[in-house]
Order: C-alpha cells, then sequence, then structure tokens
C-alpha cells in the first residue's frame, strides 16, 4: 500500500515482565507498520503478546528494548504526562469488558474525553456527544446508566467513547469476548462502518476467526513473535487447520 | 468549569455507593454537631459567667500586688483564701489606673474569712438580759422594762427546766456516759427557788455564773464560717450595677457596715426549720417533686419533726402557752407538751404541706426570731489577723443584698460585703488613729517595751513594772498590744457612729482592686495596655483579667473547652483513620475506573482531585447536616433557654437559665475542622490512586 507515513511504526520490539525474579518474554523483536485507514486484526492464542502489544501501542506501557512510533512520536522519549496527553489525543480505547464509569450516565461517559481535552466548550460537547451516540444507536439511551443498559449497548457506549476525541487510532482489545456471537458481529460492523466513514485507523485483537474475517489485515503472534501478516481469508484457514490438528 | 461539575457529579454519586461512606458520614455528621453545639453553648456559658464573675466582685480587671505568693482567687482557691501580699495604699493605685481613658471606676478590694458564733439561744436571751439591766442601771427603772425582764427570766428558768429534762433522757440513753458534776451542780443552782430569789440583788454576778456556767451546756450555738470583701461600699454600689439591696438599707456613705448576701443570710442565719419548710416548698412549686418520692425533702420533714429543740428553746413560758394552744387548735389535739406538738405539725406530707405551710408562718413564726440576726444588729467577726493574732471587730449590719440574675447561687451568694475600715482592722492593719490611741494608752499605762531577752527578767525580777506588754515579734504590727486593753475600745459604739471620710477610706491598705472599664469590648487591649504601663510596674502591681482574677472558677470554661475538644479531636482521629481506611478500600475497588480514566487520557491530577474531592464532598454533606442539626438544637435552645437544673449552675448561666447563641465562629471552625480532616486523611489513598497504571484497565477481570 502506498499510504505516506504509518501511523505506528514498531521496530524490533522486546517487552519482558518480571514476576519475582525470573523474567518472563512478552514480545521478542517484533516489528510492523500499521498506516492510516487500515482495519486490522491482532491474532494469537492467549499469551502470544497480544495485549502486550496493543499496551505499547496503547501508551500505556512502554517497551524493554526497540523503538514504538505513534503519530510519529517516539513512546520511549516522552514524559508520563506527555504519554497521557498522546492517548487523550491520538488514541482511543476499547475494552473487552467496556470499562464505562458506573456512576456517571451514558451521555456523561461518552462526553468524559471531550471534558479532559477541555477543548469544546458545552454546546459543542453535547452536539459531539449525541451524533456520535445517534451514529451507534443509542441517543434514546443518553440519561441512562451503564448497569441499565445490555453488554451490547455499553460496549457500544465504549465505542462512542473511543471515538468522540477524534483520534487517529482506536485500539481494541478483545472487543467482542464478552458478548455473544451476534452483538459481537454488530460491534464489529459498527466498528468497520466508523472506519470507512471517518477513516480512523482500528487495531484490535481477538482470537474469534470470524471477527478476523473483516479486517484488512490480520497479523498472527506466536510466543511473543509476528508469524505473518495475512489476509483474513489466509488467516481464517490457517487457524482453522490448526484448530483441526488438535 | 465542566471539569469541576464532573468531578463533583461523580463525587456526589459515590457518596451513597457505599455503606462505608454512611459510617464516615454519621461520625463526621456527629462530630461537626458536637463542634457546633458544644462551642456554642461554652461560649455561651463563657459569656454568661462572666457577665457573673466580672457583675458580681471581679469587674474587668483586677489589679493586685506582685509580691503576692498565690495567684489572686476571688472566690477562693482550693485551700481557702489566696496569699495575696497587702498593698499598702490604694490611693496612688487609683490615680495610676485612672490615667488609662478606658478605666471608668477603680473600686478597692480585699478578701478574708472568719469564723462567727451566732451564739446559742441561753446565750441571745441572756445577753437581752444584761442589756437590759444595764439600762436601767444607767436610765432607772421602767415598768416596761420590768415586764421584758420578768419574761426574760422566765424563759432562762424554763430552758433550764428544758435542759433538766433533755439531760434526763439522754442519761437514759447513754448509761455509762458520767456527767460533769460541776454541770450537774450548776444546773442544779440554776433550778433552785433560792437563785432567782436573789437573783435581783446581784443582777450582774448572777447573769455571769449562767453565762459561764450554764450556756455552755446549751449546744445549740452554731459556728459559721463568713467570707467577705472588704471594699468602698458606695463605689461597689455604683460600679457593680447587678447589686440589689434586698433587705434593710445601703451602708451609709463612709461609715462602718456590712451588707450580707441574701443568699447567706438565709441558708445560714434563718432558722432551720423555717428554711427547710421553704426548701421544700420551692422543690414542690418549681421542681415538680413530692415529699414522698424525694429522700432530700423526706430528710428536711424528717429533721423538722425531730429538731424541735431550736423552736421549743427560743419560746418564753408565755409565748409557749401560746404556741401550744395554737398548735391544739390547728391540730385538734389535746396534747399538752409543745415539742410533742411542734413535732407533729411539722410532720408533714405532700397533702397538707401547702396548708400546714401557710400556718406555719402565720401562726408559729410571729411568736419566734425568724432570724439569728437582724437589720441593724451588730456582728462581731473574729478572724486570724495576718500576724496570727485574734482580732474582734463589731460591724452593725444594715442590709442584705444580691446580685439580679444570681439569687439563687451559692458561688455569688458567698460573699458578704464589708466596709474597707473594718476589713483593715480584721486584717490586722492599723489605721493611724488605733495607732495613735494604742500610744496613748501605752503612755498612760506607763507600759515598758520589754525585749524577748530581758523578758523573764522582767517578769520575775526585783523591780517588776505595775504593767507588762512584751512585744514578742519585733518588727510586725503589735497586735500584742491590742488585745485586753484595746478590744473594748474597738468595739465602743463611738467607732460606729464614725463617718469616714473618702479619702481615708482610700489611703489605706487594699488586697486588690477592681476595674470597670468604659468599653468591655476593648478588654483585651486595655489589659495589654495596663500591663506594660510602667508605672504601674513601678508600683509592683500585677494587672490579670476578670478570668484569672476568678482562680479555679474562672478556669472552669477553659477545663470544660478542654474536654470538649479532647473528645472532638479523639472523634476526629477516629473519622481520620476510618476515612483513611475506607477510601483506601475504595479506591481498591476502584483500580479498574481509574486505570481507565488514565487510559482514556486522565491525568494524575485530575485523579487526585477527584479522591479528593469525594471525601470534601462526603464531609462537607455530612458536616453540613451536622451543622444544621447543630445550629437547630442551639436555636431553639435560644428560644427555650435551658433552665439550670442545680443552684451551682445559676452561676455559670448568669440567671436560672442559659439562652445559647450561635457565633458565626463554630461554624467557620467547624467548616475548617471538617475539610482539613478529610482533606489529610484522604491525601495518602488519593496519592495512592494516581499511581495506579493505565495498563490495569486493559486487564480482563476473569
Amino acid at each position: 500500500m502506498p499510504a505516506a507515513e504509518p501511523i505506528v511504526s514498531i521496530n524490533e520490539v522486546t517487552k519482558d515482565y518480571h514476576l519475582g525474579k525470573v523474567v518472563v518474554p512478552a514480545l521478542r523483536g517484533v516489528s510492523l507498520e500499521v498506516h492510516p485507514g487500515e482495519f486490522i486484526s491482532i491474532a494469537g492464542p492467549s499469551g502470544s503478546g497480544k495485549t502486550t502489544l496493543l499496551n505499547l501501542i496503547g501508551c500505556v506501557d512502554t517497551a524493554t528494548s526497540g523503538v514504538v512510533k505513534v503519530a510519529g512520536q517516539d513512546t520511549k522519549l516522552l514524559s508520563e504526562r506527555r504519554l497521557t496527553d498522546l492517548r487523550l489525543n491520538t488514541i482511543g480505547f476499547i475494552f473487552q469488558s467496556f470499562n464505562l464509569v458506573s456512576v456517571l450516565s451514558v451521555f456523561q461517559n461518552v462526553e468524559f474525553p471531550l471534558l479532559l481535552q477541555k477543548k469544546l466548550n458545552t454546546q459543542q460537547r453535547r452536539d459531539r456527544v449525541m451524533q456520535l451516540l445517534e451514529q451507534v444507536g443509542l441517543a434514546g439511551h443518553a440519561k441512562h446508566r451503564p448497569n441499565e443498559l445490555s453488554g451490547g449497548q455499553r460496549q457500544r457506549v465504549a465505542v462512542a467513547r473511543a471515538l468522540v476525541s477524534q483520534p487517529q487510532i482506536v485500539l481494541a482489545d478483545e472487543p467482542t469476548a464478552n458478548l455473544d456471537s451476534v452483538t459481537g458481529q454488530q460491534i464489529i460492523d459498527l466498528m468497520k462502518a466508523m472506519n470507512r466513514e471517518r477513516g480512523t485507523t482500528f487495531i484490535f485483537s481477538t482470537h474469534d476467526t470470524k471477527v478476523m474475517t473483516h479486517a484488512n489485515a490480520v497479523v498472527r503472534l506466536k510466543d511473543g513473535k509476528i508469524l505473518d501478516r495475512v489476509t483474513p481469508a489466509e488467516a481464517g484457514m490457517a487457524l482453522a487447520s490448526g484448530a483441526e490438528a488438535h | 468549569m465542566s471539569t469541576l461539575k464532573l468531578l463533583l457529579q461523580v463525587a456526589f454519586r459515590n457518596l451513597f455507593k457505599s455503606w462505608v461512606n454512611l459510617i464516615i458520614g454519621g461520625i463526621i455528621f456527629f462530630a461537626t454537631f458536637l463542634v457546633v453545639t458544644g462551642g456554642a453553648l461554652l461560649d455561651s456559658v463563657d459569656s454568661s459567667m462572666s457577665r457573673s464573675i466580672i457583675g458580681s466582685i471581679a469587674g474587668h480587671i483586677q489589679v493586685y500586688s506582685d509580691k503576692s505568693k498565690e495567684e489572686l482567687a476571688l472566690f477562693g482557691g482550693m485551700s481557702g483564701e489566696a496569699d495575696v501580699a497587702a498593698i499598702d495604699s490604694f490611693t496612688p493605685i487609683k490615680a495610676a489606673l485612672e490615667k488609662n481613658p478606658n478605666v471608668q471606676t477603680v473600686v478597692p478590694m480585699g478578701t478574708n474569712g472568719a469564723l462567727i458564733t451566732s451564739g446559742n439561744t441561753v446565750d441571745l436571751t441572756l445577753a437581752r438580759l444584761r442589756e437590759l439591766y444595764r439600762k436601767n442601771s444607767t436610765e432607772g427603772e421602767t415598768p416596761e422594762r420590768r415586764t421584758q425582764i420578768d419574761s426574760l427570766k422566765a424563759h432562762v428558768r424554763h430552758l433550764a427546766e428544758l435542759l433538766e429534762a433533755e439531760k434526763e433522757t439522754r442519761k437514759q440513753l447513754i448509761r455509762d456516759q458520767e456527767q460533769d458534776p460541776s454541770e450537774v451542780a450548776a444546773l442544779a443552782k440554776a433550778r433552785s427557788e433560792e437563785f432567782w430569789a436573789g437573783f435581783e440583788k446581784d443582777p450582774f454576778g448572777s447573769l455571769e455564773f449562767l453565762e459561764n456556767d450554764l450556756a455552755p451546756q446549751v449546744a445549740d450555738g452554731d459556728l459559721l464560717f463568713i467570707r467577705y470583701v472588704g471594699t468602698d461600699l458606695d463605689a461597689f454600689q455604683k460600679s457593680f450595677d447587678r447589686m440589689r439591696i434586698i433587705d434593710g438599707q445601703a451602708v451609709p456613705q463612709g461609715k462602718r457596715g456590712m451588707l450580707l448576701s441574701k443568699y447567706f443570710y438565709e441558708e445560714f442565719l434563718k432558722l432551720k426549720t423555717a428554711r427547710r419548710m421553704d426548701l421544700i416548698k420551692e422543690a414542690l412549686d418549681t421542681k415538680q417533686k413530692t415529699i414522698a418520692a424525694d429522700p432530700l425533702l423526706t430528710r428536711y420533714v424528717k429533721e423538722n419533726s425531730t429538731q424541735t429543740r431550736e423552736i421549743v428553746y427560743q419560746l418564753d413560758p408565755f409565748k409557749s402557752k401560746q404556741a401550744v394552744a395554737r398548735l391544739q387548735d390547728l391540730l385538734g389535739s389535746k396534747e399538752t407538751d409543745l415539742s410533742k406538738l411542734v413535732s407533729e405539725f411539722l410532720a408533714v406530707n405532700d397533702q397538707n404541706f401547702e396548708t400546714r405551710y401557710k400556718q406555719f408562718y402565720e401562726q408559729l413564726v410571729p411568736l419566734l426570731d425568724l432570724y439569728r440576726l437582724k437589720m441593724g444588729d451588730t456582728l462581731t467577726i473574729t478572724a486570724f489577723s495576718r500576724t496570727g493574732y485574734v482580732q474582734s471587730v463589731n460591724v452593725p449590719v444594715y442590709g442584705t443584698y444580691q446580685f439580679s440574675g444570681l439569687e439563687k447561687s451559692p458561688l455569688a451568694g458567698a460573699t458578704n460585703l464589708m466596709d474597707m475600715v473594718s476589713f483593715r482592722e480584721l486584717y490586722g492593719y492599723l489605721t493611724d488613729e488605733k495607732k495613735e490611741e494604742i500610744a496613748q494608752l501605752k503612755s498612760k499605762s506607763g507600759a515598758a517595751e520589754v525585749k524577748r531577752e530581758n523578758a523573764e527578767d522582767a517578769l520575775f525580777g526585783e523591780a517588776a513594772p505595775s504593767s507588762l506588754v512584751a512585744d514578742a515579734t519585733p518588727g510586725l504590727i503589735n497586735e500584742n498590744d491590742q488585745i485586753g486593753t484595746n478590744s473594748a475600745a474597738l468595739r465602743s459604739e463611738d467607732l460606729l457612729k464614725r463617718v469616714y471620710a473618702q479619702k481615708e477610706i482610700e489611703a489605706g491598705m487594699v488586697l486588690s482592686a477592681a476595674i470597670i472599664l468604659k468599653d468591655p469590648e476593648q478588654l483585651e487591649a486595655t489589659l495589654a495596655e495596663l500591663q506594660n504601663n510602667q508605672e504601674l510596674k513601678d508600683l509592683k502591681l500585677r494587672v490579670v483579667s476578670w478570668q484569672k482574677a476568678a482562680g479555679l472558677i474562672g478556669q472552669f470554661v477553659l477545663m470544660m473547652r478542654m474536654v470538649l475538644w479532647g473528645i472532638i479531636v479523639i472523634l476526629f482521629v477516629v473519622v481520620l483513620a476510618v476515612i483513611n481506611n475506607a477510601v483506601m478500600m475504595a479506591t481498591l475497588q476502584r483500580v479498574k475506573e481509574v486505570g481507565t480514566m488514565r487510559a482514556i487520557g486522565a491525568q494524575r491530577s485530575f485523579i487526585l482531585s477527584m479522591v479528593m474531592l469525594e471525601t470534601v464532598v462526603l464531609g462537607l454533606v455530612f458536616g453540613g447536616l451536622g451543622a444544621g442539626a447543630g445550629s437547630a438544637l442551639i436555636h431553639w435552645l435560644g428560644n427555650v433557654g435551658i433552665p439550670a437544673g442545680s443552684e451551682e449552675l445559676y452561676f455559670f448561666f448568669s440567671g436560672p437559665r442559659l439562652l445559647p447563641t450561635l457565633s458565626a465562629s463554630n461554624l467557620i471552625v467547624a467548616f475548617f475542622l471538617v475539610v482539613g480532616v478529610s482533606l489529610f486523611s484522604t491525601f495518602y489513598p488519593a496519592f495512592l490512586a494516581t499511581r495506579v497504571s493505565p495498563i490495569t484497565a486493559m486487564q480482563t477481570d476473569e
């Protein structure tokens, strides 16, 4: 793809976790480039390093070695404050267990990043939030609390929250794992639609082959290394055969 | 702005999420309630007590000698009167103090205590007899005086009769107790016909026998402790405007005299039976008590019906007959023994008390002396002077007084007022006239000064002088001189008639001086000015506020405040610990939420403010409720008033009811305390919350 600068560029990155005196390598030399507008799935069995990779891209963690560049910035060189700002303005997060603030309403949960940004006035925030809630089909639930919603509805709120600040990248860690397959499908459709309409880059991890089929590309991880970067069709085949092997 | 709104919203919504918050809230509520009500009540007690102390004897500021060994304690200290050094003259002090523009008046003062013997019934009757005989011998006998003498003589004979009957009873009860043969003989003599037949031949000799040998056998005399403040009575009355004369009149300007406190007069000088009847009536009328249910009242009734001697001894044979007749009539009884009748009459109960009380005052009291001392009587006060000698001074009692609002306070009522001149004499301070008198007497009697080392020679040597006055302690005020020879002079009526000039009253010794200020609001400033005044320093004076001058009483509010604050501090320490723990737990529970916020882009400062604000909101909500409840209570009490349950409280409440008021300072203190404690207790958990890594948001619950 002849796209200009990659939005995420990872070069020979390793990440070790320390469990007591034992060093557990989570990533062992990973290189990856993600270009704007991509809809990428990171696949692999649990423990393969999917979440670690997303953490590094999401600037919530830093690499042991190697370079992670997000929106052109080397995350290792940024202060904690700057990293937080980068997360706020460049990245949106969708979590496996939704992670909504339970005491806030749907509207307030979505508005939250805008309040942190302090860029828009009340009316602008309102318009932006309501527009997104309409897009995710929850405009009628703006005043509800998260515990009044179903799992799928909650995750749609999370999608709206991730997109409200108009980030360049949205990271989703197993966004469908806590949902039934139909609802999960709806969430992926929603994400796909946002990717199409807004051109936002989506990187999501999953171990569900059905989910993978919606991606432009599937990056397959195993034991902290990238196996390959394939098309969803190839990935589905590979995983299916892998499943058969068991 | 919107962020703050969001934070507040988060805070408010989290408030009722956890039951732990309700417990914390409850404690904060209680602690704030305590700060507000306790503070307001103590402030109110403080200000009413200050009114009591300032308005009774202390004034706003007191000055006393800097040479004093102890601190001034106007209401008495732990061990009697405080050891305060005398100030030689009041005049220069007054002059120095009055230079301060805020000083309105300066009143000289001295506090002391003495024992007075009220004398028993026999003593009093004999004294009256002696007075009549004395008048007879100087002015000649009148038929009127003769009747009085006969009546009194009959009374004494009656008393001897009663005494003998009483001794007989006692002998039966206590067999082994030997009776003093001289007492038995004296009583027999007083009962004999011969003695009374020969009485008129030597009335004074006969009286002396009765005074010396019969009177001591009657044990109904009381030794009373009397506390008095010597002062310029005129200035005192003008300066302390809560003072009211109740019985009698004010002491005429410049004269010697006393004003007894009404409380003291009622409590100690009234006929005990009557006093007890009054107390019962008051308890029944105002405190809704019953004789049957209240042990104190039951005791009073029992004492009244058993201790009839006080009444029986007072009545001479004629009055006794009247009393018997009246009581027989009232009780419908045929009993002839007065003592039994009185006993029966005074054995009151809840049903008949009202009538008996009325009958007591209408029928019995007119036959009796209701008070042991009447207005216009002279009180002989015997005090130990500063040098250890006994000094007696006669002071006429002009009236009784009380401070309005403090009528029932034993504290304010414990102080009797005396003129400055008599006070100085009792204190052992020589007036110029007395010094001169002593000098004259000495020269007249040809007394020679004898030093201790020569005393033996002088006493037992061959050339003994005609009379001897030993100067035992050279250098001190020589009160030795006054004993015996001069006490008669001191008691002479001339002295009581003398009018002392204002200059004379002020020129002498005082123990302290009370200062009344023009503007009491400026007390602190004026106090500081006076304390730094060089002239007062040169005069070796100590300047203290009313609070310090009042001694232990003045410290009462301070002590109460310390107790209150002790409780509040403990409460808030508990609050601190509980909040700390609870917020810690809450933070741990919310790690995921905090991590999510951090991942989404919330800075650490945001998390810090969020957690802190939550506790502050908690504190403000429950603290506000507590303060509101406290204010409401104080407001309500301010309208209704807190009744002074016991008489001691009258002094602290400055009247029968305390009307507490709420000042802004109480609320401000409560506000800062609550906010401060909330912030302080949350700081560490909040700090921990900021350390939550955004990675936690990515972790799954499983």
